[in-house]
């Protein structure tokens, strides 16, 4: 298999190995091995110290870390200095982290879960998550073969690579599509929810939710959703209990 | 009732590791996400209609968590799969709040686990810190699939506590229908309070947040037209 598909796929498993000390590190090392593959001839030693610097401290979005992977295995094989090298893979953490987030956690994946909780409202059910899938997938997996390409050509000149690409343009767009798809979704699941509970019902369940957003705002990260939705169910239980 | 015989289990066991795998692991191809996860174990289950109203109900809670960074959150994926297998074969009126809260309080667990098995990798690490320091590539092979494993086992564990705890409750648990019914409304109206908060905080002031009200605007019309 060629070494740059073996090490594209290995990257759909960067995180595999994600823990507090090297975060992505021991991933960015198992799926720079078939690319370092071709230095081991030539030069063991440089070779040698490739690979370690490729395991060490790092960490980015999952789906950009090839633009990461491909720099820095250029750097290699152009014999940069390693303390150079280990700079560009610091300097890259925060950029790629940062657009990746806001890409991909913050962007595509609400906006694409909001159509596929609309569709599903709908009447559309395993057609919607079929369709989910497939458009995440082939956006991700299109993001990792660009990210190693891109990062492949360009090594050490790789910001200039990124700030002239489709990313930031894609960042700025991908957020409102994002807002527009949940804030349609949100009421239609409500109905879809409410609707069979009559005027009652759906009064109730409104009161929750807007004690819900008010007390989880206000108590900030010490009272998250999960912890209010558990005590309110408690506190439901109590009360029935007492007969309320 | 879901019926808990081993052609609905080891489906459903198997499917839980893989979304359980699929979180941060492998291949992190969104199968993980709660309504993918509930509509297929809804499938397995045999109650479709479940698995859609709770994925869905789990998928407005999964909104509020952004996995950037070190940052700690519930693992969904299995723990939807657990709330499937109990709601199944109820009306969905009546199951949909207390597998909620059966779901959420595995969801929960599922990430505390997702911590020791990060702290189980790092042991492993420093285990192999001399090799690494050498540039061994099989040391970094090795530590890739050992943590590939944790992180199956991790899956596998929770969905087979999720599975017979559902299979435990779902013989003792009796619930008049009211409390079953404001338990329900309960879990939705908590579910759209993670969902609003989550949007409203992601909208900011700028274009995304008049987006936001457009959208709004296009859900109202559906949710009157539905």
């Amino acid at each position: 298999m060629n070494r740059r598909l073996r090490a594209l796929l290995r990257l759909f498993a960067v995180q595999g190995t994600w823990n507090y000390e090297r975060m992505l590190g021991v991933g960015m090392g198992y799926a720079a091995e078939p690319l370092l593959e071709d230095l081991k001839a030539v030069d063991p030693v440089r070779h040698g110290e490739a690979v370690v610097r490729s395991a060490e401290f790092f960490n980015c979005h999952p789906n950009l870390a090839g633009l990461a992977l491909g720099a820095t295995t250029r750097a290699e094989y152009e014999a940069v200095a390693g303390p150079q090298i280990v700079r560009l893979r610091t300097a890259l953490c925060s950029p790629l982290g940062s657009m990746g987030d806001q890409l991909f956690w913050a962007g595509l994946v609400p906006a694409l879960v909001g159509i596929t909780l609309v569709v599903v409202m709908l009447g559309a059910r395993m057609g919607a998550i079929a369709g989910f899938l497939l458009a995440y997938n082939v956006i991700r997996i299109w993001t990792g073969y660009w990210s190693l390409r891109t990062g492949m050509s360009a090594g050490m000149k790789v910001g200039t690579a990124i700030s002239s690409s489709w990313l930031p343009k894609a960042i700025e767009w991908v957020g409102p599509a994002a807002g527009f798809a949940l804030g349609a979704a949100v009421p239609a699941v409500a109905a879809w929810y409410l609707g069979i509970f009559g005027w009652a019902g759906a009064i109730g369940a409104a009161g929750v939710a807007v004690a819900g957003f008010a007390l989880t705002r206000w108590f900030g990260p010490g009272l998250t959703s999960v912890r209010f939705a558990l005590l309110a169910m408690v506190l439901l239980l109590l009360f029935r209990r007492i007969g309320l | 009732m879901t019926e808990f015989s081993p052609h609905v289990v080891l489906p459903l066991l198997v499917w839980g590791t893989l979304v359980g795998l699929d979180l941060v692991s492998v291949p992190q191809a969104m199968i993980s996400r709660p309504v993918v996860a509930g509509a297929v174990a809804g499938a397995i289950a045999g109650d479709i209609e479940a698995g859609f109203r709770i994925g869905v109900l789990f998928e407005l809670f999964a909104l509020d968590v952004m996995p950037f960074g070190a940052v700690r959150y519930p693992d969904y994926g299995p723990a939807t799969v657990g709330a499937v297998a109990l709601g199944a074969g109820t009306p969905w009126e009546l199951g949909l709040g207390i597998s909620t809260a059966f779901g959420l309080i595995l969801a929960v667990l599922g990430g505390w686990s997702l911590q020791v098995v990060r702290r189980w990798n790092a042991r492993s690490i420093q285990r192999r810190a001399a090799a690494l320091a050498a540039g061994e590539s099989s040391a970094i092979r090795r530590l890739q699939y050992g943590a590939l494993f944790r992180d199956a086992l991790r899956g596998f564990t929770l969905t087979l506590t999720a599975l017979v705890l559902a299979s435990t409750l779902s013989e003792s648990i009796r619930l008049d229908r009211q409390t079953a019914v404001a338990f329900t409304l309960v879990a939705i109206g908590s579910g759209l309070a993670a969902a609003v908060n989550s949007i409203v905080r992601a909208s900011g002031r700028g274009p995304r947040l008049k987006w936001l009200i457009a959208g709004l605007a296009v859900g109202l019309l559906l949710a009157v037209l539905l």
